[in-house]
């Protein structure tokens, strides 16, 4: 019987240790392990993108990757994104996006798309429409329709913007997004 | 359901790895693992060893070098999507690489590792068929260049030996005067291609000097048209070559029936895909 691994991941800005079975996947790590069961797990087969997270600035689908091959690198979970420091008082622009844009019903795809969200504004963040729907692509949403989780992502783009705006001290711009 | 237990190697040079490939009884090999991490959860593969090779930086590249495109077996398809050299110059891969799977899935699945899962339904097996590229493998003997069109073998199949990893695609520079496309029919974003070509023209003084044309998921591999290639080679590139040699290729082509369409219906998209990569081909070869 192959021993366990010890690994060490930091998650939500917190080093914390593990120990392993090889074949034990990262989101059954976060999720058992960690207690952080707002990584949630949808398909099975790596296709609705439920169980994103943001590893080392990437968004990736945790159910397809060990937790002995994240080893040293760092974790941002749903659980995280309130904690960030470009968070408002309670939630995360983002986070509040699908609170204002009534961009979830039943929530089940929420933290995956809440964190392909992020991984996308941080490389993009200024996406049109279209670009948006292709970021999410990887992620299913088997309610909304996915219209209003366009609009909370532009929401979050719009308040994140604002935000650097300010302190850049320039102009914010226009928080209402493009019209589809 | 979960994998069955394995010991997990992770070597960080290529000597390293290959030294466990050849040392360890039925190793797997491990790198961007978005096809056979699901593989192994579905217990559809029960490897003993696996060899990750994800701690091997120096296989993390993409960069012209002797003449050649050189990508190492650690350069992710969101690494070919955002690359100027692959933007400017590959107009296959840039084709290819946002229609494989999803974004999620890109930035940790890799091209070397697609072309050596072998799967007939892969985009970059065909690519790289089409620019005539290669593989190169590192075993224990040293290393080799496996043409690509004498590397698949079977589905899932490839002439890498046992102890070999394959730790770079080549292909050739393209000159000023050549252009490649990719084109994919697929129902919905994150499906394999219901069929797939790639084409690749040089165009000298209006005259085909050279061509390549290959298809994905209509074989039990990717697979070259040598005699659509042969057809184009010397002529003209008008509508009317590339219709003839679309119809080739569809000749050429044995689909199979399944629940996305009829092997008629899929021969006749390899058809019209293969007429279109070839216009586009030919309007980044500069020959409209």
């Amino acid at each position: 019987m192959p021993a366990e691994k010890a690994i060490t991941i930091t998650v939500n800005g917190t080093e914390r240790e593990l120990s392993v079975e090889p074949r034990k996947l990262l989101v059954h790590a976060i999720r058992e392990d960690l207690d952080l069961t707002g990584t949630h797990i949808g398909c099975d087969t790596g296709n609705c993108g439920a169980c994103t997270v943001v590893k080392d600035g990437e968004a990736i689908k945790s159910c397809l990757q060990f937790a002995v091959q994240a080893d040293g690198s760092e974790v941002t979970t749903v659980e995280g994104m309130a904690d960030l420091p470009d968070a408002g008082e309670d939630l995360h622009p983002i986070q509040e996006g699908f609170k204002e844009e009534h961009g979830l019903q039943c929530g089940f795809c929420t933290p995956g798309m809440i964190m392909t969200g992020k991984a996308l504004l941080d490389r993009n963040p200024a996406p049109t429409d279209e670009e948006i729907r292709e970021g999410i692509s990887g992620n299913l949403c088997r309610c909304t329709g996915y219209h209003n989780i366009v609009d909370a992502i532009q929401y979050a783009s719009a308040e994140l913007g604002d935000a650097e705006a300010a302190t850049d001290g320039g102009r914010p711009r226009d928080p209402g997004g493009e019209a589809e | 359901m979960k994998a069955a237990q394995f010991e997990h190697h992770e070597p960080t040079t290529v000597d390293e790895a290959v030294g466990l490939l050849d040392s360890l009884d039925e190793p797997t090999i491990l790198a961007g693992g978005q096809s056979l991490v699901p593989m192994m959860r579905f217990r559809l593969a029960r490897p003993s060893t696996i060899v990750d090779l994800n701690s091997i930086d120096a296989l993390d590249y993409l960069r012209e070098e002797d003449g050649h495109l050189r990508i190492g077996a650690l350069c992710r398809h969101v690494d070919v999507l955002e690359s100027d050299t692959i933007a400017d110059r590959y107009g296959a891969f840039a084709d290819a690489a946002p229609l494989i799977a999803d974004p999620q899935i890109r930035n940790r699945g890799t091209v070397v590792g697609s072309v050596a899962q072998s799967d007939p339904k892969g985009d970059w097996g065909t690519v790289v068929l089409a620019h005539d590229g290669e593989v190169i493998a590192q075993g224990p003997d040293g290393e080799r260049s496996i043409p690509a069109e004498e590397f698949f073998l079977l589905p899932y199949d490839n002439a890498l030996e046992e102890s070999e990893l394959a730790t770079e695609i080549r292909v050739p520079v393209p000159d000023e005067n050549e252009g490649s496309a990719y084109e994919k029919l697929k129902r919905k974003v994150g499906d394999y291609a219901m069929v797939g070509a790639a084409a690749r023209l040089r165009v000298d003084n209006g005259t085909i000097a050279d061509a390549g044309l290959a298809l994905t998921a209509v074989d039990i591999t990717n697979t070259r048209v040598a005699a659509a290639e042969e057809a184009l080679e010397g002529e003209t590139p008008t509508p009317e070559r590339f219709k003839e040699a679309g119809e080739i290729a569809a000749d050429h082509s044995n689909p199979e029936t399944d629940e996305h369409g009829s092997a008629d219906y899929k021969r006749n998209m390899v058809r019209v895909l293969s007429q279109r990569a070839l216009s586009n081909a030919l309007e980044r070869a500069g020959g409209t």
